[in-house]
């Protein structure tokens, strides 16, 4: 049944009547119109609907609504407010002001049909707050080995993924 | 080309606006606004009041850079810069042209030539404005200057209404049954003329690195994907599938309304879906229906391991399509020293993007009907959808909007959630989405069909090549029927069993070869569904054909123990191929020898390294591949360490882009080399999840190394889609190079490549 939650996305509260079993990415999607996360294979295999809890990756497909209550809830509608806390820009900064991730996947030119990337940058941010300056195989490992499974592309930016990955790293070390 | 002014006609700032252009996702107001009319300038392009620049295209962005290059080579014939362009794709009320996406080259001398056209037309307004002879003129980022005076396009335009005429030939996709694939035409229209165009050598916006528009919006969440799309009163659906591929329904389980009190079950034929205003709601009444729903049992499919043994026993009628005179071949193989001859094969693989099909259609009880969609071929799905709901082509307006790459699935305009979503609506009177699940399109979408390949070569004294003869067999790859129509018994054009030969001879010394390619019909053809229907996949045909020619090629070169480059080198005379051969392999570090090297081995825990090669023509493009493997003989575990991509298509437009398509187009084709393949046992496909349908990770991405040439001699080449059809010989090359082994079949799975060392 239908109860009232209050979760916190994206730095705001928000206020959603939906059973507490419902996946956080249809709340998000649907109830919040958030739609950078997206429906994959539904099933936390490819990253596709990945978010960030707390600063840390799940996979909003199998993430029960209850399970966000009380934790901050990331996608990347919100990284830009993000980076601009972390750095404590002004109005008028963090307005022009893109997460240096996002920057990067723009320079680089990452995304193909982009339908994945969401899910890419999610785990970028995650890497890079644990991890300033990745090797290649830091960000291969951090990619493919971290469960609950790989983030996948059918595309093939997986080289694009990387050299986005170094550069916003040098960008956020500055 | 004739210009008239019809005087100062105020319609909303813009000299070529003679249409209101609804708004995104207004359902359509009147059939009569169903389409554009092509021979009108303003349909293709608008200049605005401010110096911008619309431009309208049928076809659309499939994740491979053309949403960038279609305003580079507008912006090169206009004299402006690409990003004051915007665009317009694929949206069938709001584009003139139709055509298929991935045929990227045909429309952009369709862009192309229309900017030429206006291009001269602006010239010749300007002249009168300034008061300047034409040729005096020169112009920049749209402000034409001459007699030191100037002035922008758009005060040129403001407040007119420019008459220009665009010569066009050819016709909108119809449906056909008796057509080559159900519709009448791929291409849509051709703008014909001449119209003076900028010389390659001179270009200053083509050969640039400009980025694709679309990127910013896909990385911050502002872009409005097809999975995006909300109507009101809207119903989600998803569908309930057949326990087999031939199964019929005998009952539908019931709704539990305590638990899903507005879910509805909707059916036709064998088509079944739960709907609910909730997409929540949705998933779980399909869920419980699905558990109670009894289908009839049916084993018809011969499993996925036996294909190729249905494939050798199968009579096969005669070529869909030779190529070649038979009897200058057989008089060429009496002179041989030598022959050799080998069979390739492969599974079925499938395109396997990782957004499942998704689909909105709104049918409306006036007969109007809206599709929202992300098919690469709006007006072919756009027939097709007419066709299927027995209205006019007039009636439909097909809406696109990004989403998961496709990878050639829907060429056509077929294969897709869009026949669900307008067959619901239909029936419910309501606005319905179409929401496919992952397990449900890795089992009923189309398919990358199972093939082999045999391939005869006649050597001379020398072990050169001097006769080749080719037979591909396979079940056909044109068969984009959409599932829902199939399983609703309700029409869909069909297509022809048949294949074709999908090369294009790359080595000019070797003259005398017959290529034969033959076709079936799709595996449990006979079946509601029409079985595992066999579409076209990225570098169709030429993948599957490529992976036998240049791998019987690679064996020659052994057999004649000469380096495979240098072999392939002695059977060209092509300066363009020799160029990018050289260049590929100096970026390689390739050192000429011949495969195997010398301490090759096919025992041992320890890996064994190899290296191989291989080369395509595509298109007005040259291709080579070199690839660097790491074998471990016990373990079957294949690893590829380095790949080098050699790319010659031509007058390259976007470099950056060309790079990322290439590195790309590698891992693609690297993981059909390593992994792919769709299972399935006698009534249904069993690889229905990522675990089960593996495909490449990062992890397993190696260093890709891409070479580039681009020359303005040779026109534009086809550079975005090919780079995955040079990647399984070269890998294929470089197993025999390590272990003195033919690999002739793919995935190079450690269950194949054990068996294959012990054998």
């Amino acid at each position: 049944m239908a109860n009232e939650l209050t979760l916190s996305v994206n730095g705001a509260p928000q206020v959603v009547a939906v059973a507490p079993e419902t996946p956080l990415l249809f709340v998000l999607r649907n109830e919040l119109k958030l739609t950078g996360p997206r429906l994959g294979c539904g099933m936390a295999q490819c990253g596709a609907c990945a978010v960030l809890l707390d600063g840390e990756e799940v996979r909003a497909c199998i993430t029960p609504v209850s399970y966000a209550v009380g934790k901050k809830v990331t996608t990347i509608e919100g990284l830009p407010a993000v980076w601009a806390a972390e750095k404590h820009l002004s109005e008028a900064d963090a307005a022009k002001t893109l997460h240096p991730v996002q920057q990067a996947w723009i320079d680089e030119q990452v995304p193909q049909c982009g339908y994945c990337q969401s899910g890419m940058m999610i785990a970028a941010v995650e890497l890079l707050a644990n991890t300033p300056n990745p090797t290649v195989a830091q960000i291969k490992d951090a990619f493919t080995n971290k469960a609950p499974s790989p983030h996948l592309c059918r595309c093939g930016t997986y080289v694009a993924i990387i050299d986005a990955v170094q550069r916003a790293a040098k960008a956020m070390s500055v | 080309m004739t210009i008239t002014r019809r005087g100062f006609v105020k319609m909303g700032g813009a000299l070529f606006v003679s249409f209101a252009v609804p708004a995104r996702f207004s359902a359509l107001a009147a059939a009569a606004q169903s389409s554009l009319d092509p021979a009108q300038l303003a349909s293709w392009l608008e200049i605005r009041s401010d110096n911008t620049i619309v431009m309208r295209t049928g076809r659309t962005e499939t994740g491979t850079g053309m949403s960038g290059y279609y305003p580079q080579v507008v912006a090169e014939e206009l004299r402006v810069r690409p990003e004051t362009i915007s665009l317009i794709m694929g949206d069938t009320d709001q584009t003139p042209d139709g055509g298929y996406s991935a045929g990227f080259l045909s429309g952009m001398e369709n862009a192309r030539k229309v900017a030429a056209y206006a291009y001269q037309a602006l010239l010749q307004l300007a002249a009168t404005r300034i008061g300047a002879p034409v040729g005096d003129l020169s112009v920049r980022d749209g402000i034409v200057s001459g007699g030191g005076k100037s002035v922008s396009y758009g005060q040129l335009v403001e407040g007119q209404h420019l008459d220009l005429k665009i010569p066009i030939k050819g016709e909108l996709a119809k449906a056909d049954p008796a057509a080559w694939v159900g519709i009448t035409t791929l291409d849509g229209l051709t703008v014909t003329g001449e119209p003076p165009l900028t010389q390659l050598s001179q270009c200053k916006v083509i050969g640039t690195s400009n980025p694709m528009p679309g990127i910013p919006d896909k990385v911050t969440g502002k872009t409005q994907w097809s999975c995006d799309v909300t109507l009101p009163g809207m119903l989600q659906a998803r569908m309930i599938r057949p326990a087999t591929l031939g199964s019929t329904l005998i009952s539908v389980g019931d709704v539990d309304k305590k638990q899903f009190p507005t879910a509805e079950i909707v059916k036709k034929g064998n088509l079944v879906a739960v709907l609910s205003p909730s997409e929540v709601e949705a998933i779980g009444a399909a869920r419980a229906v699905a558990a109670a729903t009894k289908w009839s049992d049916w084993a018809g499919l011969p499993g996925s391991d036996n294909v190729t043994k249905i494939f050798r026993a199968y009579k096969w009628n005669a070529p869909s399509e030779s190529r070649g005179k038979a009897a200058d071949v057989t008089a060429a193989f009496a002179k041989a020293s030598k022959t050799i001859s080998a069979s390739y094969e492969q599974p079925y693989t499938r395109h396997a993007p990782i957004g499942p099909f998704v689909a909105v259609a709104d049918v409306r009880s006036d007969g109007c009907v809206t599709i929202w969609t992300h098919s690469s071929q709006s007006q072919g799905l756009r027939a097709r959808i007419a066709y299927l709901l027995g209205t006019t082509t007039e009636h439909v307006v097909v809406r696109w909007l990004d989403h998961s790459g496709q990878y050639g699935r829907t060429t056509f305009g077929g294969d897709g959630a869009e026949s669900d979503a307008a067959i619901l609506s239909q029936l419910t009177g309501k606005p319905v989405r179409v929401q496919w699940t992952l397990q449900e399109d890795l089992a009923w979408s189309s398919v990358s069909p199972a093939w082999v390949s045999d391939v005869k070569l006649g050597l001379d004294a020398n072990g050169r090549v001097i006769a080749l003869h080719s037979s591909f067999y396979s079940p056909h790859m044109m068969d984009p029927r959409p599932l829902g129509a199939l399983l609703a018994g309700m029409p869909c054009a069909t297509s022809k069993p048949g294949n074709w030969v999908a090369t294009e001879w790359p080595y000019d010394k070797i003259q005398d070869r017959l290529e034969d390619a033959y076709g079936m019909p799709n595996l449990g053809a006979e079946t509601p569904s029409g079985g595992l229907r066999g579409n076209i996949m990225r570098t169709p045909g030429q993948r599957q054909q490529n992976f036998a020619l240049e791998g019987l090629i690679n064996e020659a070169a052994a057999s004649a123990k000469a380096d495979p480059i240098g072999f392939r080198l002695s059977h060209t005379t092509d300066q363009r191929l020799i160029d990018l051969l050289n260049a590929t392999a100096k970026a390689a570090g390739w050192e000429p020898r011949p495969s195997p090297k010398r301490n090759a081995r096919k025992t041992g825990t320890s890996a064994v390294t190899g290296r191989g090669s291989c080369i395509m023509l595509r298109a007005n493009a040259w291709w080579v591949g070199i690839a660097e493997i790491a074998v471990i003989p016990a373990t079957g575990v294949v690893q590829v360490t380095k790949f080098t991509i050699g790319a010659e298509p031509g007058k390259i437009i976007n470099p950056r882009q060309l790079d990322r398509c290439m590195k790309s187009g590698v891992v693609m084709g690297l993981s059909e080399a390593l992994k792919e393949e769709v299972t399935f046992d006698a009534g249904k496909v069993t690889s229905t999840n990522w675990d089960r349908y593996k495909i490449l990770t990062m992890e397993e991405t190696p260093e890709i190394k891409v070479v580039q040439i681009s020359r303005d001699d040779k026109g534009f080449g086809g550079g975005s889609e090919a780079a995955n059809a040079v990647v399984s010989p070269a890998v294929a090359a470089a197993f025999f190079d390590a272990t003195g082994v033919h690999a002739r079949r793919i995935p190079l799975t450690p269950a194949y490549v054990t068996t294959l060392l012990k054998s």
